[in-house]
């Protein structure tokens, strides 16, 4: 160090920026859940801008530089296009229940089970892997075309993500773990036209992904402790519902939060819903669902074996009632509930006729 | 809300008493048209030491990795395909546009080694700094924010292109983007808890690069990990030295552990492209010559390397000295590791180094 040669002109201290910050003086303290994000929506920090003209990927709050390039191309820049109330929660709650596929499921407590079982099992593990597939790179495609002022909800989403590689990763484990191996793909989530895949607007993307798609997922993996012939399945299905609960949980906060604050867009949202509530049952997407072939693997696995098909299929119709009762839940929870009552949806019938 | 359902969990469902229906009548009769229907039966796979880790699953035909995967849709590597799948987008179809051995192993180490910002790095430990200092370590991490937003960004945009055919990648880079996110958090909520605040951005010369290298991921990562990436740890790698307080050794002694990862994916795929694609060196050595040049410019006219010496010289004073010249020393660190690291990948640029850069070596 004492050898260094003699510095050029271009290496002299500029200090200029010193006087450029943000607002100054912040002192977040860590609240009884530790420095969350919610502490430090503080100040400028924490004002959210309804509209956002930040194209440079800007840190919120940061002093913008008038020379800086417009890289972002960000097309999700309306608050009430992606926001919710509780991002910060979903987000710090993700990190604290992340868990390990490798090390946190009870492999050893997998027993060789009949081959009508294990294949049902494959079944249901081949589908869940293409699904999670869905569900990861959606959202991701979606992440570098929101601003990152707001950052909370893209966090969320980036969680998400994660979540999803976790699940394919876990129900690949499985299929492969115990004398049986991967199956025939359903092909249930490719990009038909109105299918996840192809919105073009976020919030019909997640209505579509969190609310209806993964809530579906999420009743069925409540049922885990049915469907798992071990321990290590059911803790499978347990941590998986775990982290389906927060995606589901985004969807229909967000929509609550635009219901709230964009209502003109609530007849187009409905649109969405029915769109969606046209497919819970008989699409193929869901994997209780009547057209399914995974419903006759459910109905194994439920029974306990072929010879049990009856019994199984009783319990994968209780599953169907419940799927619809909780998808009306949710809706309703988002502020779209009058659809129940006034005759637009024909998820009343459907869980009439559930039986 | 998530708590809610979260806990209502399995055992609500199994006793939801209304949803008991009637007596079935007329179960339909089952096809069981799905059964039989295997590429390869008869896999158990066991956990090792490490537990059942996704490497360990490559076993048999699911451990086949083609050179080019033309299934368009999401068939799992492995499974039976089915006629008539309308396909999806997925433009990255080739082993070498993305490949790395060691992706499969990284994502298991990503999730072992996570760590919390709220409530595992040790916020009690900071203390009031000179107030020079903390507007240099705000600054910085300002510009940290920005290059994992970055990061972030491209990964996100090649993600979802990515052919299943390469799971390991694709679950690898879920972890690498998940990470951007907690060193996006940890940075804020360093510069917003010691009576700071943030910086002015940087004018983003070489984010600009990252985000527009759109020749493929192979390109992205080029910027991303071999250039940017490489001094962004030079940079860590200063700033857990001068530590001011253990919050901040945490968050750096991290940031080095996650960014490492990023690096040694993104080395060793490089290596794999050149390696594997002929004419890739080529294609290399030509996108390192415009991103040399770019990235000096930014180290030339950036504010990263004032507020770096200011920080590494504890004030401005400082800063003019010894903190320039660690700062410089740094940089020059950098220089050298990526010039042993274009050697290894197969892309040597001693001969052809922008003068922007070469100039560093004398620190």
């Amino acid at each position: 160090m004492s050898e260094a040669p003699v510095r050029e002109q271009e290496h002299e201290l500029d200090t200029s920026w010193m006087d450029q910050m943000g607002e100054w003086g912040i002192k977040a303290k860590p609240g009884k859940r530790g420095l969350t994000l919610a502490e430090i929506q503080i100040g400028e920090y924490g004002e959210l801008p309804e509209t956002t003209d930040n194209m440079t990927g800007r840190p919120r709050g940061a002093t913008p530089r008038p020379e800086a390039y417009r890289v972002g191309a960000y097309g999700v820049r309306n608050l009430s296009e992606i926001w919710l109330e509780n991002a910060t929660f979903l987000y710090e709650e993700a990190l604290q229940r992340q868990w390990s596929s490798a090390t946190d499921i009870p492999w050893h407590t997998i027993e060789p089970l009949p081959d009508d079982i294990e294949e049902a099992e494959c079944l249901l593990c081949t589908f869940f892997n293409e699904v999670e597939f869905v569900a990861g790179d959606v959202p991701a495609r979606w992440i570098a075309k929101t601003s990152p002022d707001f950052f909370e909800a893209r966090h969320v989403l980036i969680a998400q993500v994660m979540d999803e590689a976790r699940h394919m990763d876990v129900f690949r484990k499985r299929a492969l773990a115990n004398g049986g191996g991967l199956m025939r793909m359903s092909g249930a989530t490719s990009g038909f036209i109105g299918s996840i895949d192809l919105a073009r607007d976020f919030t019909e993307m997640s209505t579509r992904l969190h609310i209806s798609g993964e809530g579906a997922v999420l009743t069925m993996f409540r049922m885990g402790e049915l469907m798992g012939q071990n321990d290590a399945e059911k803790r499978m299905y347990r941590l998986c519902a775990q982290d389906e609960a927060r995606h589901v949980a985004f969807g229909v906060m967000h929509l609550r939060f635009l219901c709230e604050h964009a209502p003109e867009r609530r007849p187009e949202i409905e649109c969405y819903l029915d769109e969606a509530e046209a497919q819970i049952m008989a699409g193929l997407q869901n994997p209780a669902g009547t057209q399914a072939e995974t419903s006759e693997a459910l109905a194994i696995l439920l029974g306990g074996g072929k010879a049990h098909y009856d019994e199984g299929h009783k319990m994968l119709l209780v599953i169907r009632r419940r799927q619809l009762k909780e998808y009306m839940k949710r809706v309703q929870s988002a502020g779209f509930g009058e659809r129940f009552e006034n005759g637009r949806s024909s998820i009343p019938e459907q869980y009439a006729a559930a039986y | 809300m998530a708590d809610k359902d979260a806990g209502a969990a399995v055992p609500a469902a199994v006793s939801a008493g209304d949803d008991d229906g009637p007596q079935v009548e007329g179960v339909p009769e089952p096809t069981y048209e799905w059964m039989g229907l295997s590429n390869e039966w008869g896999v158990r796979v066991k956990p090792g030491e490490h537990g059942l880790r996704l490497g360990d699953l490559n076993v048999g035909i699911y451990g086949e990795v083609p050179e080019e995967w033309n299934d368009h849709t999401r068939r799992p590597r492995g499974a039976l395909p089915r006629p008539g799948i309308p396909p999806l987008p997925y433009n990255l179809r080739r082993k070498h546009e993305m490949w790395a051995d060691c992706a499969a192993d990284l994502y298991e180490e990503a999730i072992q080694r996570r760590w919390i910002p709220a409530t595992e790095v040790p916020w009690g430990s900071l203390e009031p700094l000179p107030e020079e200092v903390e507007r240099a370590i705000c600054q910085i991490c300002t510009e940290f924010c920005q290059y994992a937003n970055t990061e972030l960004e491209i990964i996100t945009y090649w993600q979802g292109q990515m052919s299943y055919g390469y799971f390991e990648v694709k679950q690898f880079l879920a972890t690498a983007t998940f990470d951007c996110a907690r060193h996006i958090e940890a940075f804020r909520k360093r510069a917003l808890a010691n009576g700071g605040g943030l910086g002015i951005e940087q004018r983003g010369s070489v984010n600009r690069m990252i985000l527009e290298s759109r020749g493929g991921w192979t390109e992205s990562v080029t910027y991303l990990y071999l250039l940017r990436g490489t001094y962004t740890m030079a940079l860590y790698r200063m700033l857990l030295n001068a530590a001011h307080n253990d919050a901040e050794r945490f968050i750096f002694s991290h940031c080095i552990e996650d960014h490492a990862r990023h690096l040694t994916y993104g080395y060793d795929h490089l290596k794999y492209a050149v390696t594997h694609h002929v004419g890739q060196d080529r294609i290399l050595q030509t996108l390192l010559a415009i991103g040399e040049s770019i990235m000096g410019t930014e180290l030339k006219e950036g504010t990263m390397g004032s507020a770096m010496a200011v920080l590494l010289g504890g004030g401005i004073e400082g800063g003019r000295t010894i903190g320039m010249e660690t700062y410089l020393h740094g940089v020059g660190d950098f220089v050298r590791d990526y010039l042993a690291l274009g050697e290894w990948i197969g892309v040597p640029r001693e001969e052809n180094l922008n003068p922007m850069l070469k100039k560093y070596l004398v620190y």
